[in-house]
């Protein structure tokens, strides 16, 4: 392990507010020296004025940005070993492909640029087209340019502001497997902003849930997707089936809950909520962990795992799998994704069917929160 | 019918050649007189062909010296018009401050005042100041009346600038002198261009403004309509023709310039 930490981005008790509105509370956060790093979040939470503030392109109203050891919350811009990949790429309209590249290079003084740029410009495989002008390459090649010419000047840091939005769907999965490779290969800390969940657990080691200027929850994907600690995060991060559940009783290491008229059991690692008896937790379950039986069948269940009855409301092919949406006494609207391994053809709408999982995949949180924050702000545009 | 036919399907182009025709007929007739060889002073009927007033441009008394004067006017004119209107156009589009709002449409005054009434203020208040008519009044006079032009063209361009572009000029080491000279500047420059010749043109062969301020010099403008009262010499439309043709020269190079560039980078 190296002990160079020269490229961690520290942010002690960084705020934001205009006016009266506060677009980043009091945040503390640590990406530490050659992390992938994301920070996800619907538009309007915090994201981008936070990106900003570490490229000093905004001022904290609070606290302070170092970066390694060095204190740069009031350095400007220019003097940040920082770069930025810029929502809509803000190449410069006047200038070649080659001269946009060279462009940071120049500033600092750098005297012979040429082979440089023409070795960055293989690296994003645009050797071909040096000598054209932005609005002459297509969305996809601006976003390679705009990425070479902040990797050129060998950033500490390197900021993308949803670098990726303005792309079709296609181009920006190889696009995210292009970043992630660039990334492993230059080794500099990048940090990256985007709304788009799927974008971020693709690509990203560690990524920071935001909601309404404040931090939800930090974690590795797996982690996150596992394990959320708020129903925004559950919620914001795939799809979740949340339950409202009271205490029942605590056995060894699970809590028993009691939801319509069954019971459930919550291992209490997994439960981020005190777990009292008598008291109310929201029981959460990701729709690819249940398995889906025909009512007539109930038998044939293994013990020891969650289930629940229902009546089977809509039911749609994609594929890959098939998307259940489940009426059931406790939850109106229960979602379950089945792989197309074994289909039993007796499952279509009007069923009556047993839902059941492995206890080990149920989540617990506290039911004091809004039981549907961070539905449907998936996959909006960012502001 | 036929002939109808092909008049609707061709419409467009029919009317667009009538208009340009409309819009060169004068030019074609002070192109043509300069070649006339005219009886008595007046240059009204055509006589007979001759080269004589291109032969000897300057030929006549005073008006060389009128016609340098204007150019030299024009060009300070321009270059003062178009630094002062850039900064105002910028400072509009960049920065909130109090009566911006005010300046705004003042600024759009000059534009909108009948220029006789402008010249006689003008007059006025030169007199009252004690002036002395002259280079400097005119030049004054020319800058102020260029200056709502060019803040518009200027302003148009400058507002529709992606401001992330100078935010990422910084980002790339760029200090506010560099992101200025390298971003900033470049991508105004058609503004500022079209400004500055609009500037040109219009402080060139401004005539109103100038006869009130003039005091005793004359400009070329001046010079043409003091000569058309005693008799109009043909080098008048000699060096009418020469500024139309280089004109249109200026404009044929740089769409070449610009289709030569385009095509190289293609």
């Amino acid at each position: 392990m190296t002990t160079d930490n020269s490229g961690d981005v520290r942010l002690s008790g960084i705020s934001k507010t205009y006016g009266s509105f506060t677009a980043v509370h009091p945040l503390d956060l640590t990406v530490p020296q050659g992390s992938f790093f994301a920070l996800l979040g619907a538009s309007g939470c915090g994201k981008t004025t936070t990106l900003r503030m570490i490229a000093g392109l905004e001022e904290p109203s609070s606290g302070t940005v170092h970066l390694g050891e060095q204190d740069v919350t009031h350095l400007p811009p220019y003097k940040r070993p920082v770069n930025t990949v810029f929502q809509s790429y803000a190449l410069f309209p006047h200038l070649d492909i080659f001269e946009n590249v060279a462009f940071g290079l120049r500033r600092r003084g750098v005297k012979s640029v040429k082979k440089q740029v023409e070795e960055m410009l293989e690296l994003v495989q645009l050797g071909e087209q040096a000598r054209k002008k932005p609005h002459q390459l297509s969305g996809g090649q601006q976003q390679r340019v705009a990425v070479a010419r902040a990797l050129i000047n060998h950033p500490k840091v390197l900021l993308l502001d949803e670098p990726l939005g303005a792309l079709d769907l296609k181009l920006r999965r190889q696009m995210q497997l292009e970043l992630k490779r660039i990334q492993t290969e230059v080794g500099i800390t990048f940090v990256h902003v985007t709304h788009d969940q799927e974008e971020a657990m693709t690509m990203a080691d560690t990524v920071a849930v935001m909601n309404a200027g404040r931090v939800e929850q930090l974690g590795a994907p797996t982690d996150l997707y596992e394990n959320p600690q708020t129903t925004f995060v559950a919620n914001f991060l795939g799809t979740s089936n949340l339950i409202e559940a009271e205490v029942d009783s605590r056995s060894g290491e699970d809590v028993v809950l009691r939801a319509g008229g069954g019971k459930l059991t919550l291992p209490r690692a997994r439960c981020s909520a005190q777990a009292t008896t008598g008291g109310k937790v929201l029981v959460g379950v990701r729709p690819e962990k249940i398995s889906l039986t025909h009512a007539d069948d109930a038998g044939e269940i293994p013990d020891g795992r969650n289930r629940i009855t229902g009546r089977i409301a809509d039911s749609s092919f994609i594929g890959v799998s098939t998307q259940y949406v489940i009426d059931s006494p406790v939850c109106p609207e229960f979602e379950v994704y089945a792989q197309n391994i074994d289909r039993d053809p007796r499952l279509v709408p009007g069923t009556e069917v047993v839902l059941h999982w492995n206890p080990a995949h149920t989540f617990g949180l506290d039911a004091a929160q809004d039981i549907d924050a961070g539905v449907g702000t998936v996959g909006e545009e960012a502001a | 019918m036929a002939f109808v036919n092909w008049l609707k399907r061709h419409l467009v182009v029919v009317a667009g050649l009538l208009t340009l025709g409309y819009l060169l007929l004068p030019n074609v007739v002070v192109t043509v007189f300069s070649f006339n060889k005219p009886k008595g002073r007046f240059n009204y009927e055509w006589q007979q062909f001759s080269t004589d007033a291109w032969k000897d441009p300057c030929g006549v008394a005073d008006m060389c010296g009128s016609l340098s004067l204007s150019l030299q006017i024009a060009v300070w004119a321009t270059l003062g018009a178009t630094a002062l209107g850039t900064m105002i156009a910028f400072a509009l589009v960049r920065y909130r401050f109090r009566a911006r709002g005010a300046v705004n449409s003042l600024i759009f005054l000059p534009m909108a005042m009948p220029e006789v009434v402008m010249a006689a203020s003008l007059l006025t208040l030169f007199l009252n100041m004690g002036a002395q008519l002259g280079f400097w009044t005119i030049l004054i006079a020319h800058i102020m009346f260029c200056l709502s032009f060019v803040v518009t063209a200027v302003k148009a361009r400058v507002m529709s600038m992606d401001p992330r572009l100078e935010q990422a000029a910084q980002d790339l080491y760029a200090g506010p002198l560099q992101t200025f000279l390298r971003v900033t500047l470049p991508i105004a420059a058609p503004g500022i261009a079209a400004g500055a010749l609009l500037a040109f043109a219009l402080s060139f062969d401004d005539f109103i403004i100038t006869n009130f301020n003039a005091g005793s010099t004359v400009t070329f403008p001046m010079f043409v309509w003091g000569s058309a009262q005693r008799g109009t010499p043909v080098q008048i439309n000699v060096i009418g023709t020469t500024m139309f043709v280089v004109a249109v020269l200026l404009v044929l190079v740089s769409m070449a310039l610009g289709n030569r560039r385009n095509r190289q980078k293609a």
